[in-house]
């Protein structure tokens, strides 16, 4: 991967935590907030009160989805990180790895699911200080997350390899959800009494939820000030919906299994599905983008590309045009001229009319010309090997359809020549075209070659076919432009190639191939190391 | 001739339209040029063409598209078409919707007035 951290603004377009909420993202994020507190309006009465029962399967059900989703949103921040390099991206991902580990020993010890009494040794107030300790570590990332996201870009990216952050974010993440977990379980002798029996709360609960509370409105406010992306608006969002998953069962007279304390776990996951559906939605939408993007960068580029032939035509086209009007123009002059009363007037606009047409071809002629002359801005280093690539894959639908096997080099060094990207891939094109329809027509094996070898005067490229090859009698006149042995070709992709590369201070040839096709080979200058 | 038979050239390349109106006017033709075939719709449909020589490919409406037109229109006016492009087939498809004749650019002037001949015949 890419080690430098993008900073071109084209670039952060396509980069889900740096890119800007719309107006409809906004909105949208205020009207799931705005439902949230709607839940917390219908439920703040008497409602939530209402003792449910205990539902054996809920517990591990929620957790085991918290679990996931929370893994899931942590995978992709890590791997937003590992583009972006934002030390910021890596708190907040290791939170949702908090998140989603810490439910795991709160599920265990949780009282009556697996054990009457919870597993890990775990105590009366293991699961609850578990839960609050989570609470209040998601809300510290994600004010880890706000500070360092607005750091100093030199201090904010990370320079070191990405794999050892994520992996020592991992190691230490999870360091720190087992010495909790063995705090809460071995310690519990020690800890406050938020629990009175496996289900009620104390009073002291009150306490802590407020605290737990203002530590969220802490966070919540850090990230309202250095808000700026998708991620940021999201991320408030759920640090709401945290805070209110936290005051829930302080409602509703203080007990599990109430009908408060089961919106907040519904609540709970909610917010932990949120940030990772609107991940998923924004990565699928950015995909769609960047595949629209690159097509159309791929279509331009074979829109530039055509074969000699199509290259002929159009020219043809054009000098046509002119062409037609010049001699529609001498056979008027000559009938003005024939008349009984010659009319001299309109036979002179005539021979007029034809010299601007013939100045017109010329000048089509000379832009003809000036198409082939290499210009030495578009001139640079590049890799043909790659090159060759490139253009097999352009083909690779012909290859297939004719049952051609392609031969490349096995170890494709990088070898450099100075040269026109879309001159020199004109030349492969129409080289391959012309093997591809040499052998459309041969019965036995098809076989396409492309090689590159280093030799004395440059880099030679052989592009050798296995198909009906060259009679004898027009070897010298392949490379004359409008010879041609195909019955609706214009005779003019070799004499192009051949000006092609010889505008390169190359050189462009035919051998035969055995046991049977043809080989075009050009030798190119190296680039200079 | 009771009358000077009046001819349209349409043809989006302006020097050979020019070239031709001049040189249906030397054979004793009236002729106007439109650089479009939507330019000669909107012209003065009053003014009845004997004959519409028409190029095929031009951008917006085509030889084709005009010639559905005039049909769709119930014009009985004769209708030769012209082309610069090697495309083979167009003659056939030129005839099957009812075109007097294609002209594949450049083209003698015999070939043009024989033609004109048969398209005024008609």
């Amino acid at each position: 991967m890419d080690k430098t951290a993008p900073t071109v603004p084209e670039e952060q377009r396509f980069i889900l935590t740096s890119a800007s909420p719309s107006r409809g993202q906004k909105r949208l994020a205020l009207g799931v907030m705005l439902a949230f507190f709607g839940a917390v309006l219908i439920l703040a009465g008497e409602l939530s009160n209402i003792q449910l029962g205990r539902i054996d399967a809920f517990v591990p059900a929620y957790g085991t989805a918290v679990f996931v989703n929370d893994l899931i949103t942590a995978v992709l921040l890590f791997n937003q990180f590992a583009i972006m390099r934002s030390r910021a991206l890596l708190a907040i991902a290791s939170g949702y790895l908090f998140t989603a580990l810490i439910v795991i020993p709160w599920m265990l010890t949780f009282p009556g699911v697996f054990t009457p009494g919870g597993l890990l040794g775990a105590g009366l107030q293991s699961t609850d200080w578990l839960y609050n300790l989570w609470h209040a570590g998601f809300p510290t990332f994600v004010i880890a997350y706000a500070l360092l996201k607005d750091a100093d870009p030199t201090k904010g990216l990370w320079r070191g390899s990405a794999g050892a952050a994520i992996l020592s974010s991992v190691a230490v993440t999870a360091a720190v959800v087992c010495v909790v977990t063995f705090l809460v379980t071995a310690g519990q002798t020690h800890l406050p009494r938020t629990m009175l029996d496996s289900v009620h709360f104390s009073t002291l609960s009150h306490y802590v939820a407020g605290c737990l509370i203002l530590w969220t409105a802490v966070a919540l406010t850090l990230l309202w000030i250095h808000q700026r992306s998708v991620l940021d608006l999201w991320l408030m969002v759920v640090v709401c919906a945290y805070a209110i998953e936290i005051y829930m069962p302080s409602l509703s007279g203080l007990a599990r299994f109430s009908a408060g304390w089961y919106a907040g776990r519904v609540l709970g996951f909610v917010s932990s599905i949120l940030v990772l559906s609107v991940l998923l939605y924004e990565i699928t939408t950015l995909y769609a983008q960047l595949l629209r993007a690159v097509m159309a960068q791929r279509h331009e580029r074979e829109a530039r590309l055509m074969t000699g032939d199509a290259v002929a035509a159009a020219i043809a086209h054009e000098v046509r045009q002119p062409v037609s009007a010049m001699i529609t123009n001498a056979d008027t002059a000559v009938r003005w001229l024939d008349r009984s009363m010659p009319n001299l007037d309109k036979a002179r606009a005539a021979l007029k009319r034809i010299a601007v047409d013939g100045h017109r071809a010329g000048a089509l002629i000379g832009s003809i010309r000036a198409m082939f002359k290499t210009n030495a801005r578009h001139r640079t280093s590049l890799d043909i090997n790659e090159l060759i690539q490139e253009v097999i894959v352009m083909v690779r639908s012909d290859l297939q359809r004719h049952r051609i096997s392609v031969q490349t080099d096995p170890n494709l060094q990088a070898r450099q020549v100075i040269g026109d990207r879309i001159q020199l891939q004109q030349v492969l094109l129409n080289l391959i075209a012309n093997a591809i329809d040499s052998m459309a027509s041969e019965d036995g094996p098809r076989v396409l070659s492309v090689k590159s070898e280093v030799v004395d005067s440059g880099i030679m490229i052989a592009v050798a076919d296995s198909g009906k090859g060259i009679a004898s009698q027009d070897v010298d006149r392949i490379f004359n432009p409008l010879f041609t042995t195909k019955p609706d070709g214009m005779g003019m992709g070799l004499s192009i190639c051949r000006s092609i590369i010889e505008a390169h201070e190359g050189r462009l040839w035919f051998v035969g191939n055995t046991p049977r096709g043809a080989a075009f080979q050009f030798v190119l200058p190296i680039a200079a190391a | 001739m009771s009358r000077e038979r009046l001819i349209a050239v349409i043809d989006d390349d302006e020097s050979f339209r020019v070239a031709l109106v001049d040189s249906l006017s030397s054979l004793g033709y009236g002729a106007r040029g439109f650089a479009a075939a939507e330019e000669f719709i909107a012209g003065d449909g009053t003014q009845p063409y004997d004959c519409v020589i028409t190029d095929i490919h031009m951008p917006g409406m085509s030889g084709f598209d005009l010639m559905r037109r005039l049909l769709a229109h119930h014009s009985s006016v004769p209708v030769i078409m012209i082309t610069a492009h090697e495309e083979p087939g167009l003659e056939a498809r030129a005839a099957a919707i009812g075109a007097v004749c294609v002209l594949r650019k450049p083209f003698e002037a015999d070939a043009l007035t024989h033609c004109l001949e048969r398209a005024l015949k008609a």
